[in-house]
């Protein structure tokens, strides 16, 4: 309503978190699409782990969708979008030059302090985060390994949209990599008793992660996805089973000790 | 109907019962976390809060982890949530209160249990720890609103689909506050005017209404029950006709009783259409997922849609829809 343009203007200013931005790329990958988007307030306050609300555009549609922040770069932002409903499919059909509302960043991020051998742990969509991670912790000098598993060969040519210069890949079928679970490339992997373990993905992979590292006497920790209503606290929608009860996936996590998460 | 006013020649405040309202708008309960969006707001919340009254998540005696996940999903034109009251309970939530003891506008605490003597033990407690509280160590409570139609919770929904059962609970309540009383009241019911009237006649104040709608998602793939608790809630854009219906229903049935109408209320026309139907006050409950900026927006538009009609406040709205 054009009488009330001016009060949204300024109450949008208001909330530390809501842009409005413009779609700069756009590259698709079998079953996901990543996304560029100008959004230099999020690019410089976001952590690795950390996720953003996105409007659904156009009508028909109620609930934002939560999304990890794939790539941050100067002032654009990447996020990663599988196509899984009528929601993501409208994401993923995004084009260069349109726009979306973003709320973010969001959640807590993967600690990096200290870690020097960091082992990032990727099934399907969840590899998302791990590039952005696996970025900052390049930058710090850490040394970076990644696995990532994926489905099917339409889901894993979303490989083609990661750079990290040690990425080991499993797909069920054997289209793309190693064929198997992500678990089966751990198993062949030489760590470290230093290594830090980063893991997100499916419940099942991150109870076998889980294992894996008590297995091996590794610390680390895991980005949880959820549905999701409000993103940011208020409505108790996206709970997690921890060992410290029901903990929030929006305010509590995504990043929680992967010790602490009961999958 | 007049010609159009201008935006400034609308006045928004209301009266809900005893309560002097800014305007129109609350909060729903339980979508609408004061301190968490405080923490997300770059000016200062308490000054600019949105709602002309707070109705905070449900709180029960003791505390509740609420329901298996997944708890929440979209569905056409809405969504469906089992959270299942998940609360701190009455002990832990007083000793919050002072932590916004700074907001402005009056309180309106939701108030949940299984039995009237649960409900009663959460009035009884705020009031003792009220009346022994200092001077702006807590905030405004101006009243309570029973929610006796929690639909994800055992007893929470058949409470509101039994008129004696929600006379129980609002008269065992009435016992132990002056304060105003809302009964919120859940659409699962042939007729809503029934437990309405129950409820009014056990000393209720006012009615809330409506709760969300008992309802399934089944997840595609296995088409097993998507939710956690089997069942959820459904509300937004989708059930707000017939919200409205049910509203205007005990509006007729209960002339001057004062309504909290809600149901999918994403705009300002949606909630003068609630007005229209005979509420006093509007609940706003999913559309703040939509955004931090839902309520500015929505309460922005409601000035609008008044101004465009000629209608100078809401209460020149009210009932509109109702008669002949």
């Amino acid at each position: 309503m054009r009488a009330t343009a001016a009060d949204d203007h300024v109450h949008g200013e208001q909330w530390a978190e809501t842009s409005h931005c413009r779609v700069s790329g756009v590259r698709r990958f079998g079953a996901f699409t990543a996304l560029e988007l100008v959004a230099p307030r999020i690019a410089s306050d976001a952590s690795p782990g950390q996720f953003v609300m996105v409007t659904v555009p156009g009508d028909g549609f109620l609930l934002r969708r939560p999304l990890s922040l794939f790539t941050v770069h100067g002032d654009r932002c990447g996020l990663l979008v599988e196509v899984r409903g009528a929601g993501s499919e409208r994401l993923a059909g995004l084009e260069v030059g349109g726009t979306v509302d973003l709320a973010g960043p969001l959640g807590s991020a993967f600690p990096t302090q200290g870690a020097t051998n960091a082992l990032l742990v990727g099934g399907g969509i969840g590899c998302a985060p791990l590039q952005y991670l696996a970025d900052a912790l390049s930058a710090t000098g850490a040394s970076v390994t990644a696995a990532f598993g994926f489905r099917d060969f339409r889901a894993a040519r979303a490989a083609g949209a990661f750079a990290i210069e040690r990425l080991w890949v499993a797909s069920e079928d054997g289209a793309v990599g190693r064929q198997g679970t992500v678990m089966d490339v751990l198993a062949e992997l030489d760590t470290s008793p230093d290594t830090v373990v980063y893991a997100c993905g499916p419940a099942a992979m991150i109870g076998a992660v889980q294992r894996w590292t008590l297995h091996e006497g590794l610390r680390g920790y895991a980005s949880l996805e959820a549905h999701m209503a409000c993103g940011t606290g208020s409505c108790h929608g996206c709970v997690v089973d921890t060992t410290r009860g029901k903990l929030r996936v929006c305010s509590e996590g995504p990043v929680f000790a992967l010790d602490e998460v009961i999958p | 109907m007049t010609g159009r006013l201008e935006l400034d020649q609308v006045t928004l405040a209301v009266e809900l019962g005893p309560l002097r309202l800014e305007h129109p708008l609350v909060d729903a309960s339980g979508t609408f976390d004061l301190l968490e969006y405080a923490r997300r707001y770059r000016g200062d919340f308490f000054a600019d809060f949105p709602y002309a009254a707070y109705v905070p998540k449900t709180v029960t005696a003791e505390a509740r982890t609420g329901n298996p996940p997944p708890r929440i999903t979209e569905t056409a034109a809405g969504m469906i949530n089992a959270i299942g009251l998940e609360n701190p309970g009455i002990d832990a939530w007083v000793r919050g209160l002072s932590e916004w003891a700074r907001l402005r506008q009056p309180v309106i605490v939701s108030v949940g249990g299984n039995s009237p003597d649960q409900y009663a033990a959460v009035v009884r407690t705020l009031e003792a720890h009220l009346a022994a509280a200092p001077q702006g160590s807590a905030p405004r409570i101006e009243g309570y609103e029973l929610n006796v139609s929690c639909p994800n919770v055992t007893g929470g929904l058949q409470i509101g689909a039994d008129p004696a059962a929600t006379a129980a609970v609002v008269g065992t309540c009435r016992a132990e506050t002056r304060r105003f009383l809302l009964a919120k009241l859940t659409p699962n019911v042939s007729d809503v005017t029934v437990a309405a009237r129950a409820a009014v006649e056990a000393g209720a104040d006012g009615l809330s209404l409506v709760n969300t709608f008992k309802a399934m998602v089944l997840d595609r793939q296995t088409l097993r029950p998507f939710l956690g608790n089997r069942t959820g809630g459904l509300c937004g854009p989708a059930i707000k006709p017939i919200a409205l219906r049910m509203v205007a229903e005990v509006a007729q049935a209960l002339p001057g009783v004062p309504l909290v109408g809600m149901g999918g209320v994403v705009s300002g026309l949606d909630a003068l259409e609630f007005i229209a139907c005979g509420a006093s006050a509007v609940g706003v409950g999913a559309a703040n997922f939509t955004g931090f900026e839902a309520p500015f927006r929505i309460l922005a538009e409601l000035r609008a849609e008044l101004a465009a009609r000629g209608l100078a406040s809401p209460a020149a709205a009210r009932g509109l829809a109702l008669g002949a």
